[in-house]
């Protein structure tokens, strides 16, 4: 039996269907001060197609304003492929044959050298679900690794509770990155086909348990793909808009993975065009000023290129999405990727691109000042000189 | 005017002009900007320090622009403890005694928290450093600051990057009203014209970043800025004219019984 959707992700009353939306509600949408799920409905609808360009201009506006010229860059590093649900579309399900590996905490140290050597203070560890080769403590273990090297460390894992968020912050984690991949709860239960991952409600709960911890900063997004995207959109602003309002001391970013080739042959069943992810980043800038919106390696150059500062203000570069990869003779024996990379520029031609675009590639946007700050003492600042 | 210098616990500067240095393009066109504007003090983010990236560091190429003190700030910071450890390392690095105490523990709308802002200055004050807190624009607060030592205080015209100008205008006027130190106004401004009428309220100097950063030429808008301040600043010295509610002729109508008397 899917689960019951909780009450800030049920549906918005009166809001139009996008076929009903005209012209004048997609201007009102882009004049609108603090644009919502009506807004959103009319910016995605059909009669939004003609007004795609005044859509982007808005978005870049938008984003200079609050973030200025400027594109913060981050990279992952695959610790692990070791999984044990079976995710119908991803590459490291555990009925793939894909040959599984786990970083041992001496080629993690090589990896995170070689990255640190590239430039990067922003590195996100992912891992699959929890398994014995890669469970919490290993996971604790590696962040406290990386945060002797980097200034932000940021984790893409499985869902935890509040308590195993406080390690992972006590070690040296700003951050989490957690993808419902769908919101629609029947369709979850489609594509989780077996595992832990199996669980709509705990993957939906766990962005809150990480700011309940106190966590920096949380990503959220929909593997766009697996079901009716603006279902899947105003949904995904839904819980953006609850995370905001609920943990006003942490910073929330929006992701926009689409599904991509992978070993097992997934086809989307509802498959999103560029325009249509275009579309749907203006959108969410628009509704969502003040976010990183965040654009990965999946996406194709050309659409990078021109999505840069244009709604998106943060973008992953030189990844790999094998288990570690970036030590060359590592790279060569590793197996095969969680979804195959689209963007396969080096750093250098990357951020060459950027600066023709007049925008600033921040490898460094972040201090671990902040992270190693001493534990707030009782009496630490009740005595006025 | 000469002797018409911003003082701020015995540093003396003729520029009443502040910098900020995010959001820019590239750190040339940064470095520019800031010679156009002929700013003396400029301030820059602990979290854009990055000695081990040149590329990427704005500390190195703004230590090496003559004429230039830099007052580092804690942006990014939630809480007190986090801005005074930053504070310490920024001072450590730069070598400068300026901090800008900028706590904004909301990532998304920026605004300062007053509670957090006042306990760091308390205790960065005490510490011997030049004390320069972004604030909200509320006059209790700002003679909180002054009392625990600030150098300054700096209320925003307006939201962070918002392009409002002077929103706050009726706070800010009675900020000045009462003040001891010098008023900044930080954030929030657009246009050169919004400095001017800061500074023909009293202010001592303005703070601009996102208004010079986001302009089609950053470098001629620096510079349009640094003569909106000094214009400013003489009018106010100039001495304006008082408002009126009522029409005030310039040929009284009333004249002629002075002279029948």
């Amino acid at each position: 039996m899917p689960n019951p959707l909780p009450d800030w992700l049920s549906p918005p009353p009166g809001i139009k269907r996008p076929e009903f939306c005209t012209e004048r509600d997609v201007l009102a949408a882009l004049a609108a001060d603090d644009a919502g799920p009506a807004e959103l409905a009319a910016l995605l609808s059909p009669a939004a197609d003609a007004l795609l360009e005044p859509m982007a201009q808005r978005a870049q506006a938008l984003t200079v304003r609050h973030f200025g010229r400027t594109i913060t860059l981050y990279v992952p590093l695959y610790l692990s492929n070791y999984c044990s649900s079976g995710c119908v579309y991803c590459g490291f399900a555990s009925d793939r044959t894909t040959p599984r590996s786990c970083l041992s905490e001496a080629d993690a140290s090589q990896e995170m050298d070689k990255l640190k050597q590239m430039g990067f203070e922003e590195v996100l560890l992912l891992t699959g679900e929890r398994t014995p080769k890669a469970d919490f403590e290993y996971l604790e273990r590696c962040v406290a690794m990386a945060a002797t090297r980097f200034h932000q460390v940021t984790v893409e894992a499985f869902p935890m509770g509040v308590d195993e968020y406080q390690r992972l912050s006590q070690a040296g984690c700003a951050g989490i990155t957690l993808y419902q991949e769908t919101y629609d709860p029947e369709q979850y239960e489609r594509l989780h086909r077996w595992g832990p991952k199996r669980d709509y409600a705990a993957r939906l709960e766990a962005p809150e348990h990480a700011l309940q911890a106190g966590m920096r900063t949380v990503g959220i997004g929909a593997l766009l793909g697996l079901s009716e995207p603006v279902m899947e959109a105003t949904r995904l602003l839904q819980h953006a808009r609850h995370l905001r309002s609920r943990y006003w001391r942490s910073g929330i970013s929006i992701s926009f993975p689409r599904v991509r080739p992978e070993a097992g042959g997934f086809k989307a069943p509802f498959p999103v065009d560029d325009t249509f992810l275009a579309k749907l980043i203006f959108a969410f800038r628009i509704c969502l000023r003040d976010m990183h919106l965040v654009l990965s390696t999946r996406e194709s150059p050309q659409f990078r290129d021109g999505m840069a500062g244009v709604g998106i203000s943060k973008m992953s570069i030189g990844s790999r999405t094998t288990v570690g990869g970036y030590v060359e003779d590592r790279a060569k024996s590793a197996p095969g990727g969680q979804f195959e990379v689209s963007d396969q520029r080096d750093i250098t031609t990357f951020c060459n691109m950027l600066c023709t675009h007049h925008l600033q590639p921040l490898f460094k946007n972040w201090d671990a000042a902040y992270r190693d700050a001493p534990p707030r003492a009782a009496a630490a600042f009740t005595v006025c000189s | 005017m000469d002797t018409d210098h911003l003082e701020l616990k015995g540093h003396r500067f003729t520029s009443r002009l502040i910098m900020g240095t995010g959001k820019f393009a590239d750190t040339p066109t940064m470095c520019e900007a800031i010679k156009a504007s002929g700013t003396q003090l400029v301030t820059v983010a602990l979290r854009r320090f990055n000695p081990d990236l040149p590329g990427d560091d704005l500390l190195g190429p703004l230590l090496a622009l003559p004429g230039v003190t830099l007052m580092p700030n804690t942006s990014g910071a939630r809480d007190a403890r986090e801005a005074i450890r930053a504070a310490h390392i920024a001072r450590d690095l730069s070598g400068s005694p300026f901090i800008k105490v900028e706590i904004h523990p909301n990532p998304h709308h920026l605004m300062p928290d007053a509670i957090e802002t006042y306990e760091a200055c308390k205790v960065l004050a005490a510490e011997g450093f030049v004390v320069m807190p972004y604030m909200p624009p509320d006059p209790v607060l700002a003679k909180r600051l002054e009392d625990v030592g600030c150098a300054s205080v700096m209320p925003l015209g307006s939201a962070i990057g918002s392009g409002h100008g002077l929103a706050a205008a009726e706070l800010l006027r009675l900020i000045l009203r009462d003040s001891g130190i010098p008023v900044i106004v930080d954030a929030g401004l657009r246009a050169p014209s919004e400095a001017a009428a800061a500074m023909e309220m009293g202010c001592a100097a303005v703070l601009i970043n996102s208004a010079v950063a986001a302009a089609a030429n950053p470098p001629a808008m620096a510079a349009a800025f640094a003569q909106a301040v000094q214009a400013g600043r003489a009018a106010r010295h100039a001495g304006l004219m008082p408002r009126s509610e009522m029409a005030v002729a310039t040929s009284p109508l009333t004249s002629f019984l002075g002279a029948a008397q």
